[in-house]
């Protein structure tokens, strides 16, 4: 039997590895014509925003589910001199985020960092970060079920009358039966959002946190779901409008005598560690790392 | 950290992938040969194939080699190495009446138009585990093999002597629209037939059989039993235009399935003295796959959209689309779940202000 070494990997493993030089790309990922289809289809998203675009998505190195959607809008619209930042649940160290950057970076020559002012592209899973985000960057967020009425309504038929109709007079009545039954309205993540007065939008999941912020934003935010073929847009500058009633205000979560135990902090979205005694901490572990060493 | 199991950034993954590859390459037995695979492992090649909806025998043998037998697994390497490479040109259609015959069952008739060849098939061996069974090359005679094995030229299938027996609905039409690519395009319901086909073509064989079965015991039944006319078993031709010449030029060879399905057609809309015919078609030899793809490809069509049939069909077929959704649910949801954690505490603190309210102290 031969005994194969691989302490010295080649190839695609030692790009993926970090022993081959960033400066060219090791391998492909994605055809230069599949890019620019996706390209197409996300021009489409930008110029009808919160409009759920089809698009021909391939198959990835990671798994429907694991960010495909969002791997594939960043592979199609990063370039060599652009600097990325990928991040999951805040984490830029989360087995996800790691396993997403190594193939970005490997694949397009990129730069990576972890710091939000160095980065032009932005990749996320489940988080906007807390680090204000400007009109140098593009949000990449990938989207597990880009469809913000499934719980109402499972027929892909009557799913894409009601957008074209924006009939939401359904999710209107949701809304308010939840409110009703709870006292509160119990959306927790992906809280639905009306783009441009026009779509219904499923906002990921990222937490209601997050919300307020795709408003009137700087910065572009692309959706990507790769399993379920769908991108969307919300361009810079969107009114991006959390669905509530007059007289029942959108929640955020709140922070109730609660505090980060690293940083302190109790104004940015914080995580629970039931493990730990004094067991809060930021999501955001770079915002976080970066106001402990200032 | 609340998630320290599966954390610790790249070295942890480098270190997972270096054991995955270690454990995997470095076992004491022989090596596998892609050759091993292809010869000896032949069915599990087909599958792989046609869930990647790719024909590469040898591309398949290697994935599922890396992948350590798991076929889903094989699969998506096998379709993410499609996702590298180009288009650089498409096949010319082929009819499958093109077929050379590796194995024809006709289950409808007993002396059907053309020879049933039983073919290649466990069908009808004992099914006894043979332990004792020693691993020898057995003597071949080639003279007394070669004819069962070559292919047998084209027989008219069933469904034409049907039609010639006027015992068939005519569905077919003259407009001959370009088929559905599914592999650039989304396909959602309602959606042209070609690719419902294209869809369960690739589908993952267990999903395929279940949606049938499911049909038969479960608490959907949109469809009847079917009695199959063809369950054939063979080799087709690819053929290119050439760049310089302009015409066709055969590339090579692959496999399929094909079954026809027919159905008694007994709807008050329907034309009751007829039958109707459903069509599977895989790559390689899979015909579990491509008799539930025919039942559900009829079912469909009588169906018309008035069930959610061809959203199943078309949404929840795929093996890679599944599992990976499935098994996202590994990674962390650490900000989602505290974001559920927190309106579970809001609505404990509302119904407590209520019951205050309504008891004055």
């Amino acid at each position: 039997m031969t005994v194969v070494s691989h302490r010295e990997p080649t190839g695609v493993i030692a790009a993926l590895s970090g022993s081959a030089l960033h400066d060219e790309p090791a391998f492909t990922v994605l055809d230069e014509e599949s890019k620019r289809e996706i390209r197409r289809a996300l021009l489409h998203a930008v110029c009808a925003p919160g409009y759920q675009v089809p698009f021909g998505s391939r198959e990835m190195p990671v798994a429907r589910g694991w960010g495909s959607g969002g791997l594939q809008i960043t592979l199609a619209i990063i370039g060599s001199s652009d600097t990325v930042k990928v991040i999951d649940q805040g984490d830029d160290e989360g087995v996800n985020a790691v396993n997403l950057r190594r193939l970005v970076t490997a694949s397009t020559g990129c730069e990576e960092t972890t710091e939000v002012s160095e980065a032009t592209v932005v990749q996320t899973r489940h988080r906007i970060p807390e680090d204000e985000l400007t009109s140098q960057h593009t949000l990449v967020l990938q989207v597990p079920v880009p469809e913000p009425l499934r719980g109402i309504e499972r027929d892909m038929r009557e799913l894409s009358r009601m957008h074209a109709e924006s009939d939401y007079s359904r999710m209107w009545v949701s809304l308010y039966e939840d409110k009703v039954r709870n006292g509160v309205i119990t959306q927790t993540t992906g809280y639905p959002c009306l783009v441009n007065e026009r779509y219904v939008i499923a906002t990921t999941p990222i937490p209601r946190w997050d919300i307020p912020r795709l408003h009137n934003a700087e910065f572009l935010s692309l959706f990507g779901a790769g399993r379920e073929k769908r991108v969307y847009a919300i361009p810079p500058h969107t009114v991006v409008e959390p669905l509530t009633f007059e007289d029942i205000p959108f929640e955020i979560e709140q922070n109730e005598n609660t505090h980060c135990r690293l940083c302190g902090s109790n104004s940015s979205f914080l995580v629970q560690s039931p493990s730990q005694d004094d067991n809060w901490s930021c999501s955001d572990t770079a915002w976080c790392r970066a106001r402990r060493t200032k | 950290m609340g998630y320290a199991a599966a954390r610790g950034g790249l070295n942890a993954i480098i270190n997972a992938d270096h054991l995955l590859r270690t454990l995997r390459d470095c076992d004491h037995s022989e090596p596998l040969g892609a050759d091993q695979l292809t010869g000896r492992l032949r069915l599990l090649v087909d599958r792989t194939m046609g869930e990647a909806g790719l024909w590469a025998p040898e591309l398949a043998a290697l994935a599922i080699r890396q992948a350590e037998g798991d076929i889903t697994e094989a699969v998506h390497l096998l379709r993410s190495y499609k996702s590298t490479l180009p288009r650089l040109a498409t096949a010319i259609p082929v009819h499958s009446n093109e077929l050379s015959l590796l194995r024809r069952v006709v289950p409808a008739f007993r002396e059907p138009g053309g020879p049933q060849i039983l073919g290649r098939s466990s069908d009808y061996s004992a099914r006894m585990l043979n332990v004792h069974e020693k691993s020898v090359v057995p003597e071949m005679d080639p003279k007394e093999t070669a004819p069962s094995t070559a292919p047998r030229p084209q027989v008219t299938r069933l469904m034409d002597t049907l039609r010639d027996m006027d015992l068939l609905v005519d569905r077919r039409n003259d407009s001959d629209p370009e088929p559905f690519d599914i592999t650039r395009k989304p396909a959602r319901p309602p959606a042209p037939r070609s690719a419902r086909l294209s869809t369960m073509a690739r589908a993952e064989t267990g999903a395929l059989i279940n949606l049938w079965y499911r049909n038969i015991l479960g608490p959907d039944g949109y469809l009847h039993e079917v009695t199959l006319g063809e369950v054939r078993h063979g080799e087709l031709p690819i053929r290119v235009t050439h760049p310089h010449t302009g015409s066709a030029i055969k590339i090579g060879n692959f496999r399929i399935s094909e079954v026809e399905a027919i159905e008694d057609l007994n709807g008050i809309d329907e034309d009751r003295t007829k039958f109707d015919v459903g069509i599977g078609i895989c790559f390689g030899h899979n015909e579990r796959k491509a008799i539930a793809m025919a039942n559900l490809d009829i079912a469909c069509h009588r169906d018309n959209g008035k069930t959610s049939l061809e959203q199943s069909i078309l949404m929840t077929t795929d093996g890679l689309d599944s599992a990976g959704f499935l098994e996202h649910l590994k990674l962390p949801h650490y900000v989602t779940f505290r974001s559920m954690m927190e309106r579970k505490m809001a609505m404990r603190r509302v119904s407590e202000e209520q019951v205050e309210t309504k008891e004055p102290a």
